[in-house]
């Protein structure tokens, strides 16, 4: 344990430590009056009902928080109910991207062999799958297939390019020790591969919010922060609508900051864990 | 006399070509077991196919690599290699990559605790169990190489120029240092280095070879007791032997030698 602390010194005393931290916290105190402190300035000036202060939408979240929507649906609900396809479709894009990645980094000839097929797919937007997956897809699974496939490029692709990142030496080691392949997989290749598969999940996170939005504007369905956020604009009850909006952005914000906490924890061993 | 023995630990008798250049001709040595060599040789005489060899990785074009008198195979034997460049792992702590060889080989558990634990002890990294590669200096991340090298009960060790990149006064130290673990834990080592000096200092026998193809051009032991001293007269003579050897034209150019 005295090896620990040490090392928790040697961190205290480079930079990134402690004091600066605490001062990165003050500063983000400090960003968001000065952004709201905006906000409600430049929506007394314009003073127009399209473009409510602050409070108006904090208004609007009590009324949506305690006493549901027009068609009677609670803003948890729909929060619930977007955060519930996210995670289904994210976890696809993950359970196939990753092993995908490995095993195309692992033998580059069966990605070269099928980019044509793999990369088009890369620049179709998820939301351009909407009518395809209308119709052939109902409920949690049309939303979990559109959302995987915004999330599945993004880990597919650093998986795949940090594979290409495994030092010959430490592969060398495994052999030379007479390790299977497998062991190099799991001890070698995994570890290496690991922050670019954590960054991959994180650019992927933001695709999927990206893509629920639009998908529930697909229609077919009551519940969904989109959902909600379209009805309240055909009322034209803005608030009601930069509810939604705000309440996307902070969800997945929460979720980056829970994968970074991962990433710092598995990467102890790194200088910095990149932003 | 070192005879090629039936009783030898490693047995090499092979030529091997990479389509028409031959790398190695018939070339031909064997080491008694707990045997300290060093091989010394002009740039390109093809060292990395020889350890590759050795290690069991590659087999040669002719004739076999036998150690224990069946052939190289890392899954059958215990090879440990060192290498030249940094090969520790960045996410694993001082003490899990010296247990790495031990835990391939399947060692268990209290085992590879007690063997961790002594080899630590020797190389002198105790307090450092912890703390990850980036966080100790260069000679020190190959001090764990060498640990995890000599923590498995190898049958052969192969050091690639480990010290190459290192500092005269760090390099000075790990050569005694390697002799010291040497001494505590017998092994079998091959050790490669352009430095003669370094192989006079530390090797029981001194292997020097031609360029490509390459041969065997002189067996020389080196019977000085240690700790050796680089500037008595022996040291010097067998030193200036090995020199006028490794220049000694075979029908090319003397190989440049910058370092002696």
């Amino acid at each position: 344990m005295a090896v620990t602390s040490k090392v928790a010194a040697d961190r205290a005393e480079s930079p990134g430590s402690a004091s600066r931290s605490f001062n990165v916290g003050v500063w983000n105190v400090v960003s968001l009056a000065i952004a709201l402190g905006i906000w409600q300035v430049g929506a007394t000036l314009v003073a127009s009902p399209f473009f409510p202060t602050p409070i108006k939408v904090v208004e609007a979240f009590i009324q949506l928080a305690t006493r549901g929507d027009t068609t009677g649906h609670s803003l948890l609900a729909h929060a619930w109910a977007s955060i519930e396809r996210v995670l289904v479709g994210f976890g696809l894009g993950v359970l196939l991207g990753v092993p995908l990645g490995l095993l195309m980094g692992l033998y580059p000839k069966l990605y070269a062999g099928t980019r044509s097929v793999i990369e088009p797919f890369r620049f179709i937007p998820p939301i351009a799958w909407i009518p395809l997956a209308i119709i052939f897809f109902t409920g949690l699974t049309r939303f979990a297939f559109l959302i995987f496939l915004g999330a599945f490029f993004p880990i597919f692709t650093s998986t795949l390019v940090g594979v290409a990142r495994v030092e010959p030496i430490h592969r060398k080691v495994g052999v030379v020790h007479g390790a299977s392949k497998f062991w190099i997989l799991r001890n070698v290749v995994v570890p290496t591969v690991m922050p670019d598969i954590l960054a991959g999940m994180r650019v992927g996170l933001g695709t999927a919010w990206l893509t629920i939005v639009a998908a529930e504007l697909a229609g077919g369905i009551s519940t969904g922060l989109g959902r909600m956020m379209t009805n309240y604009a055909e009322l034209l009850m803005v608030p009601h609508v930069i509810v939604g909006m705000l309440l996307i952005g902070l969800i997945g914000f929460l979720m980056n900051e829970v994968l970074l906490l991962i990433e710092k924890r598995l990467f102890r061993w790194r200088w910095q864990v990149s932003l | 006399m070192h005879g090629y023995a039936p009783t030898a630990k490693v047995d090499v008798d092979a030529t091997h070509r990479y389509g028409q250049l031959v790398v190695h001709e018939q070339l031909k040595f064997s080491v008694a077991a707990n045997e300290f060599i060093c091989i010394c040789g002009p740039s390109g005489c093809g060292k990395t196919t020889l350890l590759d060899m050795l290690a069991g990785i590659l087999k040669p074009s002719q004739g076999h690599v036998l150690i224990d008198g069946i052939q190289a195979n890392p899954k059958q034997q215990s090879i440990s290699f060192v290498f030249q460049e940094p090969s520790t792992f960045p996410w694993l702590t001082v003490r899990e990559n010296v247990a790495t060889g031990l835990k391939i080989n399947g060692a268990r558990r209290e085992e590879i605790e007690a063997k961790v634990g002594d080899i630590i002890r020797i190389v002198g990294l105790i307090g450092f169990e912890g703390y990850y590669p980036h966080q100790i200096s260069g000679g020190m991340k190959q001090r764990v190489a060498i640990a995890r090298a000599f923590a498995t009960d190898a049958d052969l060790i192969l050091m690639d120029e480990p010290f190459v990149s290192l500092d005269q006064p760090t390099r000075e130290r790990m050569q005694r240092e390697v002799l010291d673990i040497w001494r505590h834990r017998k092994r079998t080592v091959i050790f490669v280095t352009h430095n003669l000096e370094e192989a006079v200092y530390l090797a029981d026998r001194v292997l020097i070879l031609s360029v490509k193809p390459a041969r065997i051009v002189a067996d020389l032991p080196v019977p000085l007791p240690h700790p050796r001293d680089p500037l008595s007269a022996e040291f010097t003579e067998i030193r200036s032997e090995c020199v006028r050897l490794l220049h000694a034209p075979e029908g090319g150019d003397a190989p440049p030698f910058g370092s002696i």
